[in-house]
């Protein structure tokens, strides 16, 4: 397996990045989008309203006349490696590159079609290989279903095949479209049905998802053309709470940003920007803040915040490295994202310094990324803008 | 790369939820025929804690109730042996919630949201196995689940590996898992709505700990096999030259990919093959962590050579997986053997 020297750990760049949700198909175009405070939400596209109490969600509008279709996870998957490839610009075809897709719902969306409405499906369709293989020539491509922490899992995975010397490239990306279970289950888990996400917004009612793929492009930086280096990844705590199979607990969070902060070997009042993972539902903002107000302690009113999902919806497992996406962009042009819809913070984030309105224009330095999914699955990374003289 | 040092990773114990399984060398010696009797999970871990689990989860914690005892994981009193954040999961399954879906979306269809139960919020995403398994055995190490078609298992085995060699957990749990469900055995069986073909199907699970050498030295517990090379490339000629390396040792078995024959790579000619599949039915992500469970009882009984694990490589695969294991490199503090088999 080791193909080259161990990498120090911290040294892993982002070489390139791909985007696709509901507010454009480009990282840049998704970036201003969302630092415009446009919000992706719409009233559902294909499933039929009346079987929900809710009506809405943040769908790729990519179905004319309504009619559902399989594959589209798979679709927007490849578009979004393809992107992180060409702006890496040095993989012509993948072969042995590792490739790592986190995912929670892979592509079930198409099982329930098949199943139910009799659409062609085979289960080789059923994880991503078979698609980058055709698309990108890809054989070391890995399927990893981690609910909504699962790309920013990926990430972490990635780093760590850098790091161990077992690839000198890796590409890891995060997909999910909307399935009619998982939208109906949630529907029923909410209290009162949401009309928008509204992240740490005291009259939050809940989640609602939406749908996306990103990817990026990892190597190690010692290795890494300086012009082509996006950012740096300091570190990603992978861990799972083991408490319950939905609900968050705060103890778990907080273990796994200061995990993150300690493999990163950053103190808490280093952090600039927290890229929240902010689900919106009344239990998940509370667990969040908890735990982040016990790592960060008085440092918490120091750091920019801000939490996406209030424009994008929850796009699950693509949902980790999309913030992560922002928060490179963000780091690189100064500004961060506001959470729109937020009127008044909930109680447990009074102190936070979460961007509101419009857009913040800030000199940053170090972002957090935090990703937590069902499960207890936890993920925090950090990442950094590269030393200046790694910069073109 | 070798495995003889504190860098190796080593099987430290197996576990099944399969009938006429008890332990890996049962894999050799039991009748076909008791592998078709259905395993009964509530039998091993009591019915009051399953409910609203699927079948999958189900199995999956009792392989897992089994391995953590053969491991020495877990004291008699149920508590862990070793702290719950030095030990990670990785789940392999294809199938194990397609019909937890397939039956929530036909509900909702017929009945509305309304009519479904918000307790089976958990299964709608595929990481629902794994999240059980921590959660009732107190597993808080990194956790992950492959569903990654006919290689899954084998990929599930690499990932415990690179888990333990980055250093983020001691052990891995690795379980390899699938349900025979209706719409599990016909998305499986056929590529449309045909009627199901008779193609038989694994019900069951299979868990081992995949351990790091010091760890495992550490505690004193012995093992049955090192994990000595893995590849997933697009051939089986090329998984397996890129697993077994130039100068690997001869490979004294070669367990072979499901779903029929593919074309003998170089240097296996007139090696010893089996297919574990036409014992136990067609395994999907369950295949390739129960192919290492019977290296480890080919090895720890002293059989020569290497095993040389394999899945996929078949034209409509998209791709080909090969892993090696070796019978652990004795030392003088550490001596490997059957005792972990022969206890129970």
């Amino acid at each position: 397996m080791s193909v080259s020297p161990p990498a120090a750990p911290g040294s892993v760049a982002i070489t390139g990045m791909g985007v696709v949700c509901c507010l454009g198909d480009t990282v840049s175009g998704t970036f201003a989008a969302l630092c415009s405070g446009r919000s992706g939400v719409a009233p559902l596209r294909a499933f039929r309203p009346e079987l929900y109490r809710a009506r809405h969600a943040y769908e790729i509008d990519d179905r004319p006349g309504r009619r559902d279709e399989t594959l589209r996870a798979t679709r927007w998957l490849v578009r979004a490696v393809r992107a992180a490839i060409a702006d890496d610009g040095l993989l012509d075809d993948l072969g042995s590159v590792p490739v790592l897709v986190g995912t929670t719902l892979r592509e079930l969306r198409s099982v329930e079609l098949w199943w139910r409405d009799g659409h062609p499906f085979a289960p080789r369709d059923l994880h991503f290989g078979t698609a980058l293989r055709d698309e990108f020539a890809a054989t070391d491509t890995h399927t990893v279903c981690n609910a909504c922490a699962a790309s920013l899992y990926t990430l972490g995975l990635g780093a760590d095949l850098i790091t161990l010397g077992a690839a000198p490239a890796v590409v890891v990306a995060g997909v999910d479209a909307i399935t009619e279970s998982s939208y109906g289950l949630l529907d029923r888990a909410n209290d009162r049905p949401p009309s928008a996400l509204r992240p740490f917004e005291r009259t939050r009612s809940g989640m609602l998802m939406g749908e996306g793929a990103a990817a990026a492009v990892l190597r190690r930086a010692d290795a890494a053309p300086p012009n082509r280096v996006r950012a740096v990844v300091r570190a990603v705590a992978l861990a799972c709470d083991a408490q319950h199979p939905t609900a968050p607990d705060p103890k778990g969070i907080a273990a796994a940003i200061r995990e993150g902060h300690r493999r990163a070997s950053v103190a808490a009042e280093d952090v600039d920007l927290v890229m929240l993972h902010g689900s919106g539902t009344p239990l998940g903002d509370e667990a969040e803040a908890m735990g982040l107000t016990d790592v960060l302690g008085p440092s918490v009113r120091g750091p920019y915040m801000t939490a996406v999902k209030s424009m994008t919806g929850h796009t699950a497992g693509s949902s980790g490295l999309l913030s992560l996406i922002v928060a490179v962009e963000s780091l690189r042009h100064g500004r961060v994202p506001p959470v729109v819809g937020l009127a008044e913070p909930i109680e447990a984030a009074r102190e936070f310094r979460l961007v509101r309105g419009t857009a913040a224009a800030a000199r940053l330095r170090l972002a957090q990324v935090n990703a937590f999914g069902f499960g207890g699955l936890n993920a925090v990374a950090l990442v950094e803008m590269p030393a200046a003289s790694e910069v073109a | 790369m070798t495995y003889d040092d504190d860098d190796g990773v080593l099987v430290t114990g197996t576990g099944f939820a399969l009938s006429g399984v008890d332990r890996a060398a049962d894999l050799w010696t039991c009748p076909s025929a008791r592998f078709k009797e259905p395993f009964e999970p509530a039998d091993r871990l009591g019915g009051r804690r399953l409910r609203y689990k699927d079948r999958a989860t189900r199995l999956g914690l009792a392989a897992v109730h089994q391995v953590l005892r053969d491991a020495r994981l877990q004291a008699d009193g149920g508590g862990l042996t070793v702290p719950g954040e030095s030990t990670g999961v990785v789940v392999s399954s294809n199938l194990g919630n397609v019909d937890a879906v397939c039956a929530a979306a036909e509900t909702i269809a017929s009945d509305t949201a309304a009519a479904v139960s918000p307790m089976e919020l958990p299964n709608t995403a595929s990481n629902v196995i794994a999240s059980w398994i921590a959660i009732r055995f107190g597993l808080r190490g990194a956790s992950l689940t492959l569903c990654n078609g006919p290689t899954s298992g084998l990929d599930a085995l690499f990932w415990a590996w690179a888990l333990v060699r980055a250093g983020r957990v001691e052990r891995a749990v690795v379980v390899g898992v699938e349900p025979t469900g209706t719409a599990a055995r016909l998305l499986a069986a056929a590529h449309d709505r045909r009627p199901d073909d008779g193609a038989r199907l694994l019900d069951g699970a299979v868990a081992l700990v995949a351990e790091s050498a010091r760890a495992a030295r550490r505690r004193g517990i012995p093992a049955t096999a090192a994990l000595s090379g893995f590849a997933r490339r697009a051939d089986l000629h090329e998984a397996v030259a890129r697993a077994r390396g130039p100068d690997g040792p001869p490979v004294g078995v070669w367990l072979v990919p499901e779903g029929g024959s593919v074309p003998t790579p170089e240097g296996l000619h007139g090696v010893h093959t089996r297919d574990l599949s036409t014992d136990v039915g067609h395994c999907s992500g369950a295949l390739g962590v129960l192919q290492c469970a019977a290296a480890t009882a080919y090895l720890s009984r002293g059989g020569p050579g290497c095993v040389l694990a394999t899945a996929g490589g078949h034209d409509d695969d998209d791709a080909a997986a090969a892993v090696v294991l070796t019978a652990p490199a004795p030392s003088d503090d550490f001596v490997p053997g059957p005792s972990a088999l022969e206890g129970r």
